[in-house]
């Protein structure tokens, strides 16, 4: 799927993470910031790739500002922010979750 | 719940409130261009109704950030504000921004993805989003064996571009195998910002050690220097010239392999003048600077700030001694325009 413009969804706020996608070459770039790196920022990288790649993005840029988000939330905020990035808010395509 | 309303600071007891609660957080510059340039202001609401955090944005910068810690987990509110402000960005399709604040609270920028560009004693400068200052460094073109050059740069806002200017760049043309000259690209000026570019383009098309770029948010922006384009006290000046000189010592500099910096003397502007002193302070000896007394002619000085007058007065013949054929050939073509643009209210006294 084609990344059209900048994509971004989620907050700043605790338990949440706020995740920006735009146009990448080089497979899924992720800069990510968290308190939690050390412990889960493999995990987090993981499941933001793996969400992307089922929603048939295989190059993005990604910027993950993370609060301690769960699982969940992540792959929610990951889906919302490759929409409107893909620009295909109006037809979600919910399998992937 | 604490919740988050737009305030409206035309109304005069909004801004009242607004105001005062700022000022109890130590902050103190409220003149009225400062003010006027905010295009949107939100603030957080406590139960009982009282504002306990605040911020605005103008253009791609956030401004007059306040937030009360009394009873709240600490930077719980912050981040409710700033989470807040960036959603209003976002809907307005700005993805990239800034913030220019005490070197104190730099620390919780950081901590939301914020990345510190340049830092003084007193204040910070941070950029968030996409793209960011990697993107545009990686977007400037090099040349293959750039580490082996010698390269220098020159910034200019070049509204329009002159003979003076020309002369700049010529001279760090011959003395070195590389010049980057860097176009500022903030929209204040009589001349667009691709005007500009143009003109300069097209002013130096013969030379073929030229690279012209745009210096984005980077270089003398809105963001990195807002003092050249709103009047503002020395010291507010002196901090801002100090973070842009930071900004091209720090990420420009070092990435293009920049050795020498080119200044045309400052004469009349006090602004520009404070700017090229906090540069030689700032840049050397790691990056040369070099300031060339200003290109005269028949003993008058050349700026573009005397071209824009001329505009004003309707003098061609007076232009064309000052400038290139190129700018010339576009200021004849498009001089109703410029003179409108004049009548409509845009400065041409400033830079």
């Amino acid at each position: 799927m084609e990344i059209k413009t900048i994509g971004v969804a989620g907050t700043l706020e605790s338990s949440d993470i706020q995740i920006m996608i735009s146009k990448g070459t080089n497979g899924v770039e992720i800069d990510l910031d968290s308190d939690v790196k050390k412990a889960y920022g493999d995990q987090i990288n993981h499941v933001i790739t793996e969400t992307l790649n089922k929603y048939g993005i295989e190059d993005a840029k990604v910027k993950a500002t993370d609060k301690g988000a769960l699982d969940c939330v992540i792959k929610a905020r990951t889906l919302a922010a490759a929409q409107r990035a893909t620009e295909t808010q109006d037809k979600p395509d919910l399998e992937v979750l | 719940m604490e919740r988050v309303v737009d305030l409206h600071l035309t109304d005069n007891a909004t801004r009242k409130k607004w105001q005062s609660f700022l000022e109890q957080l130590d902050l103190h510059n409220f003149s009225e261009r400062e003010v006027e340039s905010i295009d949107h202001t939100i603030g957080l609401i406590d139960e009982d109704g009282k504002l306990v955090a605040t911020g605005s944005t103008s253009g791609n910068v956030l401004k007059y950030l306040g937030v009360c810690n009394k009873d709240a987990v600490q930077g719980q509110r912050f981040n409710q504000i700033v989470t807040a402000l960036q959603q209003y960005l976002f809907s307005e399709k700005i993805f990239h921004f800034f913030v220019f604040t005490k070197k104190k609270y730099s620390q919780s920028f950081q901590h939301l993805n914020f990345r510190e560009l340049a830092a003084t004693d007193q204040a910070a400068f941070l950029e968030s989003g996409m793209p960011g200052i990697d993107d545009y460094l990686e977007s400037l073109p090099q040349d293959p064996s750039q580490k082996d050059k010698r390269i220098a740069a020159v910034v200019m806002n070049a509204n329009p571009f002159t003979l003076g200017h020309r002369y700049l760049v010529e001279t760090a043309s011959k003395e070195n195998d590389i010049v980057y000259v860097f176009v500022v690209k903030t929209d204040a000026s009589l001349f667009s910002a691709h005007e500009r570019i143009r003109l300069v383009k097209d002013g130096l098309s013969d030379l073929d050690n030229v690279c012209v770029v745009s210096s984005q948010d980077y270089q003398v922006s809105k963001a990195t220097f807002p003092a050249y384009f709103l009047k503002s006290p020395d010291d507010l000046i002196k901090e801002q010239t100090a973070i842009d000189a930071l900004v091209f010592k720090n990420w420009l500099a070092p990435k293009l392999n920049i050795t020498s910096r080119y200044l045309g003397q400052e004469p009349f502007s006090k602004t520009t003048e404070r700017y090229n002193e906090s540069l030689i302070k700032i840049l050397e000896p790691k990056i040369k600077v070099k300031v060339l007394n200003r290109l005269t002619e028949d003993d008058k000085i050349i700026t573009a700030t005397e071209v824009r007058k001329l505009i004003k007065n309707n003098d061609l013949a007076g232009i064309e001694e000052l400038v290139p054929a190129t700018t010339f050939n576009f200021i004849k073509v498009h001089l109703t325009e410029l003179q409108t643009r004049i009548k409509k209210g845009k400065q041409i006294n400033g830079n």
